[in-house]
C-alpha cells in the first residue's frame, strides 16, 4: 500500500492539481477581500429595509437598531480577518463548502476520471489488481489535495488577511493569536472530515463516469443537487448539504464569507446538531464507498 | 506446469459471444504466439487472463494459480494494444511510478529495462513527447519491469520500424531463453511464424488450430496439378474423393502424396502437365482457417 500510496502522490505532480489549487488559494483571497470591504461597507451603511428606511414607526426603529447591531458583529467578525490564527477558520469553511467541492470535483476528474480517459486504468490495474487498494489509495490522494489546499490557503490568507484588513479599517479583533488558533484547528478539523466526505463522492463518480469530464460533472452535480434537496422543507434535514451544514455549523448570517454553502439553504425548518451532521457524513461516506466498491467491480473494457 | 491454462473460457457481451469455450495450454519457457484477426476475441481473452474482465464461464489459471488472484496477474507483465502512459511524466517517471503501482522493483530496474528497449536516451523527455514507436518500446519496458517470469503482450511491433522490429523480436526470443515465458497475440503471420515455438489461431473467439509453428502451417499437405484444357471436366470428376479447388487448368487438391493423385488421374487416362506437393505457409493456413470459420458461422446462422 505505501508504495502504491507512493506512485498516486507522484501522479498528483500534474498541471491540473497545482494550477486549481492555486485558483482556490487566489479565490480565498479574493472573497477575503471583498467581504473586508463589504464589512466596512456594511458598518456604516447597514442593511434597513426600504419601508423603515422612510418610517419612523416604533417597529421600524427597533428594525434599525438590530441592523446597526447585526452590521457592527459582522465587523467584528470580518476583524478576524486581521488575526493570523483566525483566518484559519475562513479557509476551513472554504474547503468544506463550494470552492473545496469544486476543487476535489476537478482533480478527482484528473487523478480518477482521467485513468480511463487516457486508458491508463489498464496498466493500473494489470499492476495492482487489487481494486480496493486502489480505491483506498486514490480516495486518500484525492483526499491529501484538499486538505494541502486547505493548508495552502490559510497561508496565503495569513499574509493577505491582515493587509486587507488595514486596508478596510477593520476594528481590531482584540484576541490572541493562540487562541485564534484554536478556534481555526477545531474548524479545520471539521473541514477534514468534510473533504473527505467529497472525495469519497469524487471517487464513487469516478467509477461510475469513467472519464476526467464526467467524474468532475458527476461529483459537482451531486453535491449541488444535495445543495438544492436541502432546501426542501419536508426532507431538508435528510440531505448531505444539511449533513456538511450542520457538521462545520456554518451560520446563515454574516458578511464574512465563513463558507460558501449555507447561503444557498434555507434557514427555516429543524436544524441538525453537529454530531448528527458527522453522522449523516460518514453514512453518505460509507454510500459513496460501497457504490465506489460494486462499480469498480465490473469490467474494466477501454 | 503450463504457464497460462484455460477451460470453457468464455466471455459474453449481451448476446455477443467475443470468446467461446477457449481451451489452452501454454507450456512454460516458450514463445507462444495467440493468432487471429481482428475482433477475433484475442485482446478479450487477454483482459480476461489479466483480471481486467471476468469471464462468463470457464477458468483459468495463471503460472499454476486460479484466477482471479491479482497478486499473480500483478506478477505478470504484460502491454494491451497501444500502450498508455501518464503523458505530463517523462517516460522514467512512468516506470517509476508503475514499478511502484507493483509493489516496487530493485534499484536499478527502471534503467535496465529502458536500457533493454533503447530508451536510456530519451528517458528524461516527457512522454508526450515520444513518437508511437517510442511508446510502444516504452510499453514492452513496463512490461518487464520485475523480470516476470510470464510476459503477456499485445501487437508488440505496432509502429516500430524495420530495426525496432527486429530489435524487439530478438529481445522476445532472448527473454525465451532466459525461462521467461511469452505470450505474444499478434495479427502477423511472419512474425509468429519468426519469433514464436508454437501458436493458437482463434477465429470469431473459438480456437480453431493450436500447435507447433514449424507444423502448424504444414499439418495438411496440398498438391498442385496442372492439366491440359481438354482434360480439365474429367480430372474435377477424378478428383472428387479429395477436398480440392480449381483455379484455370490447377487443381488443388487436400492430400498428403502426390502420388495418389497423380495415380487417380492416369487412372482415368489423363496425364498431368505438372504435380508438386505444397507445404503451406502458416500466413495460407491462417486465411484458410478464417475462411472456413466465417463459413461455418455463416452455415450455421442460416
Amino acid at each position: 500500500m505505501r508504495f502504491l500510496l507512493a506512485a498516486e502522490v507522484r501522479k498528483l505532480a500534474r498541471p491540473l492539481v497545482w494550477g486549481t489549487g492555486l485558483a482556490i488559494a487566489m479565490f480565498c483571497v479574493l472573497i477575503t477581500v471583498g467581504a473586508a470591504n463589504n464589512a466596512r461597507g456594511g458598518e456604516t451603511s447597514p442593511r434597513i429595509p426600504d419601508i423603515c428606511a422612510r418610517a419612523a414607526t416604533p417597529a421600524c426603529a427597533q428594525v434599525v437598531a438590530r441592523a446597526h447591531t447585526a452590521a457592527f458583529a459582522a465587523a467584528q467578525a470580518a476583524s478576524r480577518l486581521a488575526q493570523p490564527g483566525q483566518v484559519g477558520h475562513i479557509a476551513a469553511g472554504m474547503l468544506a463548502s463550494l470552492p473545496g467541492l469544486l476543487l476535489i470535483a476537478l482533480v478527482a476528474g484528473g487523478h480518477w476520471g482521467g485513468e480511463w480517459g487516457s486508458r491508463t486504468i489498464r496498466s493500473l490495474l494489470a499492476r495492482e489488481g487489487r481494486r480496493t487498494r486502489v480505491l483506498v489509495a486514490k480516495w486518500i490522494t484525492v483526499w491529501a489535495v484538499g486538505l494541502a489546499t486547505l493548508l495552502a490557503c490559510w497561508l496565503v490568507l495569513a499574509i493577505a488577511g491582515p493587509v486587507a484588513a488595514a486596508a478596510s479599517g477593520l476594528p481590531d479583533p482584540g484576541t490572541s493569536l493562540w487562541a485564534g488558533l484554536g478556534s481555526s484547528l477545531a474548524s479545520a478539523g471539521h473541514a477534514v472530515i468534510v473533504l473527505g466526505l467529497f472525495a469519497a463522492v469524487a471517487i464513487a463518480a469516478g467509477t461510475i463516469a469513467r472519464g476526467q469530464l464526467a467524474t468532475t460533472a458527476i461529483t459537482a452535480g451531486s453535491m449541488l443537487i444535495a445543495l438544492l434537496v436541502a432546501g426542501i422543507a419536508s426532507v431538508g434535514q435528510w440531505s448531505p448539504a444539511s449533513f456538511v451544514q450542520a457538521w462545520m455549523g456554518f451560520s446563515a448570517n454574516g458578511y464574512l464569507p465563513t463558507n460558501f454553502w449555507s447561503r444557498f439553504l434555507s434557514s427555516s425548518g429543524p436544524q441538525l446538531g453537529a454530531v448528527a451532521g458527522l453522522v449523516g457524513i460518514a453514512a453518505t461516506g460509507l454510500v459513496a464507498a460501497g457504490i465506489a466498491r460494486w462499480r469498480f467491480a465490473a469490467d474494466v473494457t477501454v | 506446469m503450463d504457464a497460462i491454462r484455460c477451460e470453457g473460457l468464455t466471455k459474453r457481451f449481451g448476446a455477443t459471444v467475443a470468446v467461446d469455450d477457449l481451451g489452452l495450454e501454454v507450456p512454460a519457457g516458450q514463445v507462444y504466439g495467440f493468432l487471429g484477426p481482428n475482433g477475433a476475441g484475442k485482446t478479450t481473452t487477454i483482459r480476461m487472463l489479466l483480471g481486467l474482465i471476468a469471464p462468463s464461464a470457464g477458468r483459468a489459471w495463471l503460472l499454476g494459480r486460479a484466477l482471479p488472484d491479482p497478486r499473480i496477474v500483478a506478477e505478470t507483465g504484460s502491454m494491451i494494444e497501444e500502450p498508455a502512459f501518464y503523458s505530463w511524466m517523462s517516460g522514467r517517471a512512468n516506470l517509476e511510478v508503475l514499478s511502484a503501482t507493483g509493489g516496487g522493483s530493485p534499484a536499478g530496474e527502471v534503467p535496465r529495462v529502458l536500457r533493454l528497449v533503447g530508451l536510456s536516451d530519451v528517458a528524461a523527455r516527457k512522454v508526450k513527447t515520444y513518437s508511437q514507436g517510442m511508446r510502444q518500446r516504452l510499453g514492452l519496458a513496463a512490461a518487464m519491469l520485475g523480470r516476470p517470469r510470464l510476459l503477456i503482450i499485445d501487437e508488440p511491433t505496432n509502429g516500430l520500424d524495420p530495426a525496432g522490429i527486429r530489435d524487439v523480436r530478438g529481445l522476445l526470443r532472448e527473454l525465451a531463453g532466459e525461462g521467461t515465458t511469452v505470450f505474444l497475440s499478434s495479427h502477423l503471420m511472419a512474425e509468429v511464424e519468426q519469433v514464436c515455438d508454437r501458436a493458437a489461431v482463434i477465429v470469431r473467439g473459438h480456437l480453431v488450430e493450436e500447435g507447433r509453428t514449424a507444423t502448424l502451417g504444414a499439418t495438411r499437405r496440398r498438391v498442385r496439378v496442372t492439366v491440359a484444357e481438354a482434360d480439365i471436366e474429367l480430372a474435377g470428376r477424378l478428383l472428387a474423393r479429395w477436398p480440392a479447388r480449381r483455379a484455370g487448368h490447377e487443381f488443388l487438391v487436400e492430400h498428403e502424396t502426390g502420388r495418389d493423385v497423380n495415380g487417380a488421374l492416369a487412372a482415368g487416362g489423363i496425364v498431368a502437365e505438372s504435380v508438386s506437393v505444397e507445404l503451406p505457409r502458416l500466413e495460407d493456413r491462417f486465411l484458410e482457417l478464417v475462411e472456413e470459420e466465417d463459413s461455418r458461422a455463416v452455415s450455421t446462422s442460416s
